[in-house]
């Protein structure tokens, strides 16, 4: 009997899967998506370059707080009162996506022979299910005034938690003139090349952490655009946890609590921003009585002939936001340049950042260099309409404890299938251009890494 | 030594930190003043409303259909990418949705509908925007081609009384039409699939670039609209620019373009 349902139940089973992969192959791309194409009854595309990049519509929506381009329209469109205030139906608000590896092979440096080296990582390829899974819901309640909240699961990283959650005042005066959010929010959303909705996604390190104030043992460094990351080796937040250096920071925090104001007063070729973060790298409270502020201002130039470019300039002031030692603070603050070329297929993106600390101990001065710098460069081509190809170089020149910084340069490459707007599949392979033969910094032990996955959002 | 110099710096910090507190308050209080006259009157004077369109357009409609209304906008490729459809060319005078026969311009309220209920799929609904916003979004298009200016012939096709009850004659005429017609060579014999023509990369928009025929199973995603005098009106008005042709002067009489329009709606419907 029991063999009987387990057969029965296998058969359902496979069934389903059946015709959720035969869906998946043979339904035409017309109406996907999620929330916001939902709403408004139309594809990806419309927001989208392709999924996660936004293009420039997608962009000034999110400007304009989740509302279209030049309109102020979340009061009542396709939604439901609720007393003084208007929602959207649940399937208008709220998406998910799913995004990782299935398969995943990493290549290391060989050790030398007889060579007995702690931690030297061993070559590795595994199978595994997407790792990360993303909630969110974002809207209007009501006219100019929106909303944002992700929760955010990664198995790998073995974390669950609120990712970003802020609330958005839009149009206060003139139209574009001034939109505010607060919040956790991520400060580059708005830049030439934002940290979020990337192609290539970011691959986390593999590290033991020591405790605190000691330096961890990485035996995988993170697979992150190095302008975007910390660059420093030796440095820690106010707690004593290590800020690895290829972790997002700073202005290119993926969430940070605090407030911004940004708009378009001069017309659309024109974009500024302020905001002011409690720093520290602190997921909630502030232990560090005075903020981090910062600046951007984008400029953005050409409009027709499929031909779009921008340029963004960055500065962020960081106070007392990182430590060196158990005892003194330190200023982290970073200044840097971004910019956006998209023709026809071609969709290329480069930042060049520099990260400097102050306020260093004098006892450290000769064993701490306080700046560093990263480069990247992306270019992504949609070669038909459903295979993206993508490359990526980064070039991190580290700072920190001189006896442990090691600088890195890395070559990404990549290809993804997209069996629907907002479902895809990528091949991808990371190249260290600097391996090392032997020796212990993990930025050059590593090798080579290959990946299979999927991305899915719904 | 850092000790000794810590005050220094926190004073210095304190005093950028009230300097961005002034800033961002002198931004906010700049901000609050009053909006200068929203674009809520009357039409009156075709000049103004055509500078407010200007405006509107600017910010809503210049990311797809570009800064001359060439539909060359910076999102213009990767809505279709490598194919159909692209957004509208305004300069070229050619349009889809229209309530006059193929060749003819649009009149203003066919553009003001598009505007208003946007296109399935492809172009958001701006029926947000107030009604006076999207008429001054007429008036500045209408500037992209002097055909408009050239032109005053824009009357509307008067369709034949309707719609017929869909019932089972009804539908079978529509059947005999549907053939009779060749609607099964680009939408196939079940309406489900795109037929030969598609696959044999026969079916081309303007621009040369792949235009895949609608899921006749699914009338939301019809781009003309779904009521069955949308598709009445696709029908007998073709959609100019694409391999659907008009078939307003092929149908043996009038009357029996709600017998196809019946067939066709009865793909979605329940048998």
């Amino acid at each position: 009997m029991n063999r009987l349902r387990q057969t029965k139940t296998k058969g359902i089973l496979l069934s389903f899967c059946f015709v959720l992969v035969s869906q998946l192959f043979t339904t035409p791309d017309t109406h996907a998506i999620p929330a916001f194409a939902r709403k408004y009854d139309v594809n990806c595309t419309v927001c989208h370059t392709r999924v996660p990049r936004l293009n420039r519509t997608g962009e000034r929506f999110l400007e304009n707080g989740y509302q279209l381009p030049g309109t102020e329209d979340g009061a009542t469109i396709k939604k439901s009162l609720w007393g003084d205030l208007t929602l959207d139906n649940v399937s208008n608000y709220l998406g998910f996506r799913l995004r990782g590896n299935i398969l995943r092979s990493v290549e290391y440096a060989r050790r030398a022979q007889g060579s007995n080296i702690d931690g030297n990582p061993q070559d590795r390829t595994e199978f595994g299910f997407p790792e990360v899974f993303s909630l969110f819901a974002a809207g209007t309640v009501t006219n100019n005034v929106g909303f944002f909240v992700e929760l955010e699961s990664n198995l790998e990283e073995d974390a669950t938690g609120i990712e970003r959650a802020f609330l958005t005042f839009n149009n206060i005066g003139p139209h574009d003139w001034a939109h505010i959010r607060a919040g956790k929010i991520d400060p580059s959303a708005y830049s030439s090349y934002a940290t979020l909705r990337q192609q290539f996604e970011l691959v986390g390190d593999n590290s033991v952490d020591n405790g605190s104030f000691m330096l961890p043992t990485v035996n995988r460094i993170a697979l992150s655009p190095s302008a975007f990351a910390s660059k420093f080796y030796g440095l820690f937040d106010r707690g004593g946890t290590t800020i690895l250096p290829t972790a997002p920071s700073l202005f290119h925090a993926v969430a940070e609590m605090g407030i911004d104001i940004h708009g378009r007063p001069f017309g659309e070729w024109f974009l500024y921003q302020v905001g002011i973060l409690n720093g520290a790298n602190e997921p909630f409270g502030d232990s560090n009585n005075p903020k981090d502020w910062y600046i951007m201002t984008r400029f953005d130039l050409a409009q027709s002939t499929y031909f779009s470019a921008n340029l963004s300039g960055f500065s962020y002031f960081g106070s007392n936001n990182a430590k060196v030692s158990t005892t003194d603070d330190v200023s982290w603050s970073r200044y840097g340049v971004a910019a956006n070329i998209r023709y026809y297929m071609v969709d290329f993106y480069a930042a060049y950042v520099v990260d400097r600390v102050t306020d260093l101990p004098n006892s450290l001065e000769s064993t701490f260099d306080t700046t560093a710098t990263g480069l990247t460069l992306e270019a992504n081509v949609l070669a038909t309409d459903r295979i993206l190809l993508g490359i990526r170089f980064d070039h991190l020149d580290a700072g920190g404890l001189r006896n442990q910084r090691t600088s890195n340069s890395l070559l990404a490459l990549m290809a993804k299938y997209y069996l629907r707007s907002n479902i895809a599949l990528f091949l991808r392979d990371d190249i260290n251009l600097r391996p090392a033969h032997h020796g212990r910094s993990p930025a050059r032990n590593f090798r080579n890494a290959f990946f299979v996955g999927a991305d899915v959002a719904f | 030594m850092p000790f000794l110099s810590a005050p220094m710096w926190h004073s210095n910090r304190t005093h950028r930190f009230r300097l961005f507190v002034l800033l961002m308050g002198l931004i906010v209080g700049f901000f609050a003043c009053p909006s200068p006259s929203s674009a809520t009157e009357p039409q009156a004077d075709l000049s103004a409303s055509i500078s407010r369109g200007q405006q509107l357009y600017q910010r809503a409609c210049i990311l797809c259909h570009g800064k001359a209304g060439d539909g060359d906008g910076p999102d213009a490729f990767y809505l279709g990418a490598y194919s159909a459809p692209r957004p509208r060319a305004f300069t070229e005078g050619e349009y889809k949705f229209r309530s006059t026969p193929s060749g003819e311009l649009p009149t203003d309220s066919d553009l003001l509908e598009t505007i208003t209920n946007g296109i399935p799929g492809f172009m958001p609904f701006f029926s947000s925007l107030a009604e006076s916003d999207r008429w001054d979004i007429v008036a500045y298009i209408k500037q992209f081609s002097p055909i408009f200016q050239e032109t005053d012939k824009r009357t509307p096709i008067v369709l034949p009384p309707g719609p017929l009850p869909p019932n089972r004659e009804s539908i079978n005429r529509g059947h005999e039409l549907y053939t009779l017609l060749d609607c099964e060579k680009c939408h196939s014999p079940l309406a489900i699939a795109p037929n030969g023509l598609y696959e044999q990369g026969e079916l081309r928009d303007r621009r040369e670039l792949d235009i895949l025929p609608p899921d006749l199973s699914k009338p939301a995603s019809f781009k003309n609209g779904h009521r069955p005098q949308d598709i009445a009106q696709s029908i007998m008005t073709g959609l100019d620019g694409t391999p659907m042709a008009s078939f307003r002067e092929t149908l043996p009489r009038p009357e029996d373009i709600w017998h196809l329009v019946n067939y066709v709606l009865s793909f979605s419907r329940p048998q």
